[in-house]
């Protein structure tokens, strides 16, 4: 998404702090992505927008008291969180989480009873992840799946990896605790797996 | 005895190194042993870096220029009013 006029991060927080506008344009299309998700990991859809817009115009006054003692991106994220939890704590609506078994019910149904695999996995990858992604039936069938995800599970996804937060900051941010991100990101995965497996085999989505 | 499906409940934590040395220990033996959970691990591996490539977090263009157009707006009323006689 960087231009090669994109400035650095400290040059961008310098810019930021003097207000300047093109500083923003470019915070604001590296940066809103990101807020979205976590926005809509704790509220609807339509509210999300909304919430980071907010967050936005919070943004230029607080940016002078960002001492940088995390990442821009970080600090952004935590800024959502906060607005959307004060929110929440207003309308007392309650997030919707599914913490319960570390197996998808579709995998879990390919073990024997004595543990081993009755089906084992079939997908064979002979392409690295970029070379896959080139697939353009895939990758839309990746986000229409990564669509019907449940808010909880793809926040947590996109977060921890298309986004490259540590665990410890996808906790803070999300307020979940360490295990349940666990099992989230384990839940999400194998979902995505049985995606492309069913894509390998029948071309389907 | 770790089976494959105990393996399988915690392969993401193996994955990402979150596991006690015991734990991932015994989860190494099994995989010399088990081509199936080997081909399972590569999998799930697999299916996280699809994720760290893929644009997931994208938005919708217009949401971004929404967006733009009121940190712009917010932006010009910050400034102080212009002066010329100065």
């Amino acid at each position: 998404m960087s231009t090669p006029n994109a400035l650095d991060e400290q040059n961008l927080i310098e810019a930021l702090k003097r207000g300047d506008q093109s500083a923003f344009e470019q915070a604001v299309s590296e940066h809103t992505a990101g807020m979205m998700s976590v926005a809509r990991f704790y509220v609807d859809p339509s509210s999300a927008e909304e919430v980071v817009q907010d967050c936005w115009v919070t943004v230029i006054e607080a940016i002078q008291r960002f001492e940088g003692r995390s990442s821009l991106k970080t600090w952004l994220h935590r800024i959502v969180a906060n607005r959307c939890k004060n929110r929440l704590r207003t309308s007392n609506r309650e997030i919707n989480t599914d913490f319960s078994e570390a197996l998808e019910p579709e995998l879990d149904n390919r073990f024997k009873p004595s543990g081993r695999w009755a089906t084992p996995p079939r997908l064979r990858f002979d392409e690295s992840a970029d070379a896959l992604m080139e697939n353009g039936a895939l990758s839309d069938c990746l986000d229409k799946h990564l669509g019907q995800l449940p808010e909880t599970q793809r926040s947590a996804l996109i977060l921890y990896e298309a986004h490259q937060h540590k665990s410890e900051d996808v906790c803070n941010i999300l307020d979940v605790s360490a295990s349940n991100l666990r099992v989230m990101l384990h839940r999400a995965r194998q979902k995505i797996f049985l995606m492309v497996e069913t894509f390998q085999e029948t071309g389907e989505c | 005895m770790l089976m494959c499906r105990d393996l399988a409940g915690i392969a993401s934590d193996y994955i990402d190194g979150e596991l006690g040395f015991g734990k991932s220990l015994s989860i190494k033996v099994h995989l010399m042993m088990c081509k199936d959970c080997r081909s399972f691990i590569g999998n799930l591996r697999m299916s996280a870096r699809l994720m760290q490539g893929h644009s997931s977090a994208r938005v919708d263009g217009d949401v971004i220029d929404r967006i733009q157009d009121r940190v712009t707006a917010a932006l010009e009323e910050r400034k102080p009013p212009n002066n010329p006689g100065q």
